[in-house]
């Protein structure tokens, strides 16, 4: 006779299993947690004094394509300031748009050539983020992955070095390094 | 001889029983705190800012969202299947997971067998869609259809699968008359660490898998994999088991490195062994494996290239019964693919995007034949030629037309030529609309050109039942489509799309010479029409409960031309309701649980037996799972198939195979991560 469907072996793993709190309450939309985290970023980074203007310019956060973190980035941002910086949110339709930006969010919509778009942007102190495939290959400096419904994030730290853009340690501590990309 | 009603299936009744009830009560313990609480707003901004990056890196995503925004501006009806989608559903094989589309038409046939198709034709040997693995094609030149018992990967590995329905021929090639399945996995990148699975149940009734992932180097990353399962048969009518149970095992890799900042490498292979039983009697043996390389360079923003070459070999080792013309054997077939493509893709002045490529493919098929059923000539070596263009031009803003077209040389029919022109418009940035006119072809197969169905209790004076046809040509289709879809933020989307399809040379079987009309053979004697209409929509309730819904219609015509005759009149090359719809249901609940539900409704077709007409009535099913994740790296789940019936009928194989029916079946899987 054939053994037992082995469901009871799965069912006593459950119930040997320990219970774990869900992290922070309910579960959060994916596109207002990211914003949250690029929110986050800025005050782990330094941009060089030529990055402003003046010691009061405001913080550009420019977002690339269409995308949902467009709008959860204005509710983030409004009314808040860092390092006495008011912070501004930018929405870009073209990579030929892109003005003065301190932060660059490429959204997927954006295209699969981020490469182009990274061009766009190098050299100059902006600090590019992504969540496409290839981004940080590609010279993107920070990619967010999601797994097991949580996001995370890689450090391509060569090129916020290139972009003269210092790191906080505590930044870096949460992250995954990733390595060069070579150029 | 079929066995005796098994203990096992009373014992498993009764477990069922206890299952339910335990779940039942589990479900409401932990949802009860949810449900008194009432339902949560999204945790708030001004929450979310006050915690640490470490602490937002804890916060649960509910959408884990693919960037479906390129899609929406497709000109053709594509519908993507997320490696989400496939996790959530509990689906446990390839065409399991094929289920989640709604423009296919997936009947299990039994334990080890599928009907897949798309836009009809859903006949026994299927052969209207072109299915590929990672850019590998995985048809058989034996009747241009697909051993769905042969394909099989990790299913976390895989990325998304894509399906179009519709000819895709222009940009894929012959055999892509109603659509397309492209099966894309992960990059070695992405999937990183150890990764295990092991459960079982009562059909599957048992399965491991491993993957490990690491880095060997900078920007060189590999996976190696290997997975297992023993499946149980399924039944005949009668509830008497099938003796189609089988076992397979599976092992690959995938490499991918980055060799310089506009190189990309990728390497990949899997190997595949296994033996399955058949409800007319004996195993089939199956083994195979393949490897295959791609070298993709970037030349600039708007230009790249791309080379890929794959090897290919499958051995199949088949039972044939016996009957009143021949006795038992058996047909064993060894195929060896070697292919050779190139693609580059460029942009030439400002408004056009142009893709061209180049392919080459060489399979050897070598049969050794059984009395009952072969293959003439034993040895075939065939020679695949193609090439093809495709040109995107912007005409205004929002206006997109593609014109392309592929040309083949194949060794049956010489050159064929599949173009399409396709129209994409987007009034606004979430709704496009799309029109596409293409013809495509199916080139004959080794079973239109080659079969025998020798008679040697017969011989010599009549030899053969059936036979290929000498002069089989490719059969034809001229598709009209129409296509809509909108996107409203990230809530809802809706997709529909209408065709229309006109059919030539289609396969017919047509009476030999006098005086017995034997052997029969196979002619291009059939001709006709199909429309339908294919509707898919997702719907997000809240951000933890998400909806979807499809529904299809289908309509067909199919019949001998006017002055022809065919053996089965008409009906032998299509099987296929006239409805089908499916609702899903995904919820995330507190305390880190995953509830999915799948409810399917497929109409009832006829069919025709090899003249033996007849019909699989119209049934609902129901598909649920349940999981649980305890820790960050554990998940535990139960999944509960073919839920509202005992067992059910899907499709009738064409005889000599009884007709076998598909079982209810439960079963449990736990997952690890590091």
């Amino acid at each position: 006779m054939k053994t037992p469907p082995r469901i009871w072996f799965t069912l006593a793993l459950v119930a040997l299993g320990k219970a774990h709190s869900s992290g922070h309450g309910t579960p959060a939309d994916e596109y207002q947690l990211k914003a949250v985290f690029l929110y986050n970023f800025a005050q782990f980074i330094e941009w060089p004094e030529s990055a402003f203007a003046t010691a009061d310019s405001p913080l550009v956060i420019g977002v690339l394509g269409e995308s949902p973190i467009g709008s959860n980035l204005e509710i983030t941002v409004r009314g808040e300031k860092l390092r006495k910086r008011p912070l501004v949110v930018e929405h870009y339709r073209r990579v030929d748009e892109i003005r003065n930006c301190h932060i660059l969010f490429v959204s997927p919509s954006a295209g699969p050539n981020s490469k182009q778009i990274l061009m766009a942007v190098q050299g100059r102190p902006v600090l590019t983020v992504g969540d496409t495939e290839g981004f940080s290959q590609g010279g993107g400096m920070i990619r967010f992955l999601t797994e097991a419904r949580r996001i995370h994030f890689q450090v391509n730290v060569e090129a916020t070095r290139a972009a003269r853009l210092v790191i906080s340690s505590k930044l870096l501590r949460q992250a995954e390094i990733v390595g060069k990309t070579g150029e | 001889m079929p066995q005796p009603k098994s203990p096992r299936r009373a014992l498993v009744r009764r477990s069922l029983r206890r299952i339910c009830a335990t779940l039942g009560l589990a479900i409401l313990v932990l949802i009860a705190p949810a449900l008194v609480k009432g339902e949560d707003a999204l945790p708030s901004d001004s929450e979310l800012k006050k915690l640490s990056l470490e602490q937002l890196m804890d916060v649960e995503v509910t959408s884990v969202s693919r960037s479906p925004e390129k899609l929406l501006e497709a000109p053709s009806a594509i519908q993507v299947i997320t490696n989400d989608d496939i996790l959530r559903s509990g689906a446990t094989s390839i065409p399991e997971a094929l289920r989640l589309a709604d423009n296919l038409d997936v009947a299990q046939k039994g334990s080890h067998a599928w009907a897949i198709s798309a836009r009809g034709f859903n006949t026994d040997s299927a052969n209207k869609l072109l299915v590929l693995i990672d850019g590998r094609s995985v048809y058989t030149p034996l009747f241009s259809g697909v051993f769905w018992d042969q394909q099989d990967y990790l299913l976390q590995d895989i990325d998304r699968i894509e399906v179009i329905s519709g000819p895709g021929g222009t940009l894929w090639g012959a055999n892509a008359v109603n659509g397309v399945i492209n099966i894309i996995t992960k990059s070695a990148k992405d999937t990183q660490g150890l990764y295990a699975e092991a459960g079982g149940g009562s059909i599957l009734q048992d399965f491991v898998g491993v993957r490990y992932g690491l880095t060997v180097a900078p920007d060189v990353y590999l996976r190696v994999y290997g997975k297992y399962f023993d499946r149980d048969s399924e039944v005949f009518p009668n509830g008497d088991d099938a003796s189609d149970s089988w076992r397979m095992g599976q092992g690959g890799f995938r490499m991918d490195a980055k060799v310089s900042p506009d190189d990309g490498l990728t390497f990949q292979g899997d190997f595949y062994s296994g033996d399955e039983g058949v409800a007319t009697g004996g195993r089939v043996k199956v083994n195979g494996n393949n490897v295959l390389g791609r070298w993709s360079h970037t030349f600039s923003e708007d230009s790249d290239m791309s080379l890929q070459v794959y090897y290919d070999r499958t051995h199949l080792n088949d039972p044939v019964p016996g009957n009143s013309v021949a006795p038992e054997g058996r047909l064993i077939d060894d195929l060896n693919t070697f292919d050779v493509d190139f693609q580059h893709r460029f942009r030439l002045w400002d408004f056009n995007h142009v893709v061209w490529g180049l392919g080459y493919r060489f399979t050897d098929d070598a049969v050794e034949n059984a009395p009952g059923l072969a293959f003439f000539p034993t040895t075939l070596d065939h020679h695949l030629f193609s090439g093809f263009v495709q040109d995107e031009v912007s005409l205004v803003k929002k206006l997109t037309l593609t014109l392309g077209t592929k040309i083949e040389h194949n060794d049956y029919t010489g050159f064929e030529v599949e173009p399409s022109v396709r129209l994409s418009w987007t009034p606004t940035e979430q709704q496009t609309v799309w029109a596409a006119v293409s013809r495509a072809i199916r080139a004959p197969s080794r079973i239109d050109r080659d079969v025998r169905l020798p008679t040697p209790f017969f011989a010599p004076l009549i030899d053969n039942l059936l036979i290929g046809g000498a002069n089989f040509e490719s059969e034809t289709v001229i598709a009209y489509e129409l296509g809509y879809r909108l996107q409203v933020a990230s809530q809802f989307s809706i997709s529909a799309s209408t065709f229309y399809n006109v059919y030539d040379d289609i396969r017919s079987t047509s009476l030999g010479p006098p005086p017995f009309g034997l052997p029969l053979f196979y002619a291009n004697n059939l001709e006709g029409d199909n429309y339908g209409l294919e509707l898919s929509a997702n719907y997000r309730v809240f951000d933890w409960w998400r909806l979807h819904g499809g529904f299809d219609l289908l309509r067909e015509d199919i019949h001998v031309k006017s002055g022809q005759f065919d053996f089965n009149k008409g009906f032998n090359e299509t099987a296929d309701p006239k409805h089908q719809f499916s609702l899903r249901s995904s919820m995330d609940l507190p305390q880190n649980i995953e509830f999915d539900v799948a409810l399917r409704y497929v109409d009832s077709f006829e069919f025709n037996n090899n003249g033996v007409p007849g019909t699989v009535p119209s049934y609902f099913e129901l598909e649920t799972r349940l999981a649980w994740h305890p820790t960050k790296n554990l998940e535990v789940a139960i999944v509960g198939q073919n839920l509202l019936h005992d067992q059910h009928l899907e499709y009738v194989i064409s005889s000599p195979n009884p007709r076998e029916e598909i079982q209810r079946s439960i079963y449990g899987k736990v997952t690890w991560r590091f």
